[in-house]
């Protein structure tokens, strides 16, 4: 009981106004439809994926990993420039367990908040599993894929401003999406939506970015064997920056 | 940081209303999921203005809330929070151009039309948060997990879901401890630092969370791994849950029906 007190309680912290999370009645029925579509669609090939990948394995591994980004986005962080903020989480989950794990994981986590926690609508669920599954998790594994192919796959240097970019991206985009589906439904004018939604996430998205990096870079000095992609053995290179400040 | 929170929020909790012995009680948790989603989906998708059918539904919901012997304190205190949060993006859908300028500053217009949409989300916000709070007061998580499985959602999906329900206390511990652990040796006074602190638990986190997903493997291979957690009894749908069924349908189609003729 208070196991389940304390993890309501904290669900709340570090939530913005300007979350991404649409609650319902927000969308009209046909975006509310199409994201559905196509949600429902990820969900059924991320399960095929997951299940062939980890088969009996996938239940524990991937349930902990929903949990994980759970807590992991209930930390508050000073985001530079004044305000504060938490992880979504998205491009982490992606380079940690890869697309199809990766999204399935936060499909989980948001029906979780939509369910339980009345974080997000359900009738709008398909379109926040869009937003921050499809487009933040999968499309932020493949940019960061691709920035690091073209930077230097085995290099720190190359994959830690690849995680950066993508994580930066993929907020960015995500939001930009969010306000283009509350526009189209008719219900928040178009202008205004992608102003207020654009304005918050572009400083969002350097806390994002920051994190997932420091995050990444912590697992590739201690056990770069746990990335979804990891590092060649002989090209990983102590990292100058301590684990911890001095 | 998290220590606050917890402070003022101890109004939070969930499922402290489902040892009642009322009609609605009597349902098994798949009547009462599929009541409250057909409730919250026709309450979402009804189109902007259909003031009679929401003053409809409204009465149903207080009916059954009213039935049901919730803790009404409980409850709306949890949806007043959750509308607070939503209050912004309510107020967005206020300024627009169509219909009749009541009011003007400079570019900000607020007109009929702003008027209407802002009313009609807000109450299709509000509806729908206490159709959902109100079934997570009062029916278990287990059962509704065990509901969700019933209603044919891919059973992987679901175990995944439980999976994640048992550990998330768990890791919520564990961050406060290792957050703990960094206050007392100093390491969160400048901002700096205290990011650098929290992507790195975020990644030590990572790696406890990978190898404690290997032991919890190994333990549910040892017990004999069903799939569900384990709940004390799953009740049989009665007659009573065919007609709180058909009792839902009728009053959404025949409020939409009065809205759509009124």
């Amino acid at each position: 009981m208070t196991e389940s007190i304390m993890s309501t309680a904290l669900s709340w912290v570090g939530r913005s106004p300007l979350a991404l999370h649409i609650p319902d009645g927000l969308l009209s029925p046909p975006v509310s439809l199409a994201t559905w579509v196509v949600a429902i669609a990820l969900i059924a090939a991320a399960i095929a994926q997951v299940k062939a990948r980890y088969e009996e394995r996938t239940v524990p591994l991937l349930g902990v990993c929903a949990a994980f980004i759970f807590a992991a986005q209930m930390i508050n962080f000073p985001i530079p420039g004044g305000t504060s903020g938490h992880l979504l989480g998205g491009t982490l989950a992606g380079a940690l367990l890869g697309p199809w794990a990766g999204s399935l994981v936060m499909v989980v986590v948001f029906i979780v908040q939509a369910a339980l926690f009345q974080d997000g609508g359900l009738t709008v669920l398909g379109a926040n599993i869009f937003n921050m599954g499809l487009i933040g998790t999968f499309g932020g594994y493949f940019l960061y894929k691709a920035l690091r192919q073209l930077l230097g796959f085995n290099s720190w240097r190359g994959t830690s401003v690849a995680v950066a970019i993508a994580a930066w991206v993929s907020v960015v985009v995500a939001a930009l999406i969010c306000a283009v589906q509350l526009g189209l439904s008719g219900t928040v004018p178009m202008g205004i939506a992608l102003v207020a939604m654009l304005s918050w996430h572009i400083a969002i998205g350097i806390g994002e970015a920051l994190i997932s990096v420091m995050a990444i870079g912590y697992i590739w000095r201690v056990r770069p064997d746990l990335l979804y992609d990891p590092p060649q053995r002989k090209a990983v290179r102590r990292v100058e920056h301590p684990a911890l400040p001095r | 940081m998290v220590l606050q929170i917890l402070l003022h929020v101890g109004a939070f909790s969930l499922d402290q209303d489902s040892q009642h012995v009322t009609p609605w009680h009597r349902l098994v948790p798949r009547t009462r999921l599929v009541c409250a989603l057909l409730f919250v989906f026709a309450t979402a998708l009804t189109p902007h203005g259909y003031w009679i059918t929401w003053a409809l539904y409204g009465l149903g919901l207080t009916l059954l809330l009213l039935i049901s012997r919730v803790t009404l304190s409980v409850l709306l205190r949890r949806v007043a929070v959750e509308l607070v949060f939503l209050s912004v993006v309510l107020l967005g859908t206020l300024f627009r151009g169509g219909g009749q300028v009541l009011w003007q500053w400079g570019s900000l217009q607020i007109t009929t039309v702003g008027l209407t949409i802002l009313g009609s989300v807000s109450i299709k916000a509000l509806l729908c948060l206490l159709m959902m709070n109100f079934l997570v007061l009062t029916t278990s998580i287990p059962a509704l997990l065990h509901a969700l499985a019933e209603l044919r959602l891919p059973q992987l999906l679901v175990a995944i879901l439980a999976s994640m329900y048992r550990y998330i206390a768990v890791l919520v511990g564990e961050f406060e401890t290792m957050q703990r652990a960094a206050t007392a040796r100093n390491l969160m006074g400048k901002k700096r630092w205290q990011r650098l602190v929290v992507g790195n638990m975020i990644g030590a986190l990572f790696i406890r969370t990978y190898d404690r997903s290997d032991r919890i493997h190994q333990a549910m291979l040892s017990r004999g791994y069903s799939g569900l957690p384990p709940l004390a009894e799953v009740p049989r749908a009665g007659v009573g849950d065919g007609w709180a069924i058909a009792a839902m349908l009728s009053l959404l189609l025949g409020g939409f029906l009065l809205g759509w003729v009124g």
